[in-house]
């Protein structure tokens, strides 16, 4: 696609860096190629509103009051004794919350913030 | 399981947004799956095209917003444990084995309830004897007295006891009647209708009544 050179680091010229391969950096204009899509507009914004930040705190809030996220700390301190304290990563414990915390999210919070961000879209963008 | 929230939300909720977000499972990845894409299709159907689109970008965003809070609550497990101040981990199952032994004592029928005489086997394996023997001082007289015995003393101690009363109004009609009456000391109480009976020791049982002020005894 891109007709520019591509610089790789070789055992010659960089004799202490053999072990380092180095994707070649994205040229500029492939990005611009690219439509954004309807999403990543919306998200953009989204951000620039300030309405992410607020809708985030919103959601927060609900689920603290509704016990979604001490029911998620459970889950999390379960899974940490059984695979014991100094073997647990985030990623794992992201791994075992996110199907039940999907799920269990209640629909009044939910569609409260449906009703929010559909609010959003369609004063700012549709 | 889930408590409601405290307050309901404060926009109205259409009707459409609840029926789409219930017939929609969840917000899913970046690319539309077969299934979701289906349901598309099947929405367009009841819906117009606009609405249908809105609710999917409000769906994503949502995701989204759910996604990067179950990360915070990750990343916060996870610092809480690994630094240590998650003193419950171990604590739990040490309960739960320490109960789950004792409830096996319990129903372990070789284990002496009775086998032991008077003292009763607990299910932490203490014994306890069947009057309390710590020793304090009565607030009230002063003395030194036993657990296990101090209720009794404490009604002798502080008159609500029968003796204790009589004693007690023994002395405060003594004392009228010595102003008022000048009449010898009388034994009777003019509250108490077992003492009475008692003293007439002629075999007239004569119940005194409350209101029996005088006290001296009357011949019928």
């Amino acid at each position: 696609m891109s007709t520019k050179p591509v610089f790789h680091k070789t055992n010659k010229s960089h004799p202490w860096r053999a072990s380092i391969k180095r994707p070649p950096t994205p040229d500029a204009e492939e990005d611009q190629d690219r439509e954004p899509t309807l999403q990543e507009i919306i998200n953009i914004k989204l951000i620039e509103s300030g309405e992410k930040e607020k809708l985030k705190e919103l959601l927060r809030e609900r689920l603290i009051e509704c016990g979604w996220r001490d029911e998620m700390k459970a889950l999390c301190r379960a899974f940490t004794r059984k695979k014991g304290r100094d073997n647990v990563t985030v990623d794992d414990l992201v791994r075992v919350i996110t199907p039940k915390g999907r799920a269990s999210v209640p629909d009044s919070v939910k569609a409260e913030l449906l009703q929010r961000i559909r609010a959003f879209l369609q004063t700012a963008a549709l | 399981m889930q408590a409601q929230p405290r307050c309901f939300p404060r926009v109205s909720i259409s009707p459409v947004s609840v029926a789409l977000s219930t017939l929609m499972s969840g917000p899913n990845g970046d690319d539309m799956p077969s299934d979701s894409q289906n349901m598309f299709f099947v929405m367009l159907v009841v819906f117009p095209m606009s609405i249908v689109v809105c609710v999917q970008l409000a769906l994503h965003v949502f995701g989204d917003l759910l996604d990067s809070i179950i990360v915070d609550v990750a990343s916060e497990c996870h610092r809480i444990v690994r630094l240590g101040l998650e003193r419950n981990l171990d604590e739990e199952e040490e309960e739960l084995r320490l109960s789950a032994q004792a409830r096996a004592r319990i129903a372990d029928p070789s284990n002496n309830v009775e086998a032991n005489g008077k003292y009763v086997v607990d299910i932490f394996g203490q014994t306890h004897p069947p009057v309390a023997n710590e020793i304090f001082d009565c607030m009230n007289c002063g003395r030194s007295i036993m657990a296990g015995r101090f209720a009794p003393h404490l009604e002798k101690c502080m008159g609500k006891g029968r003796k204790a009363r009589l004693k007690a109004t023994r002395s405060s009609t003594a004392a009228q009647n010595r102003y008022s009456r000048g009449s010898p000391v009388s034994t009777y109480s003019p509250y108490s209708s077992t003492a009475s009976i008692n003293r007439l020791s002629n075999g007239n049982p004569r119940v005194a009544t409350g209101e029996c002020s005088n006290g001296t005894v009357e011949e019928p």
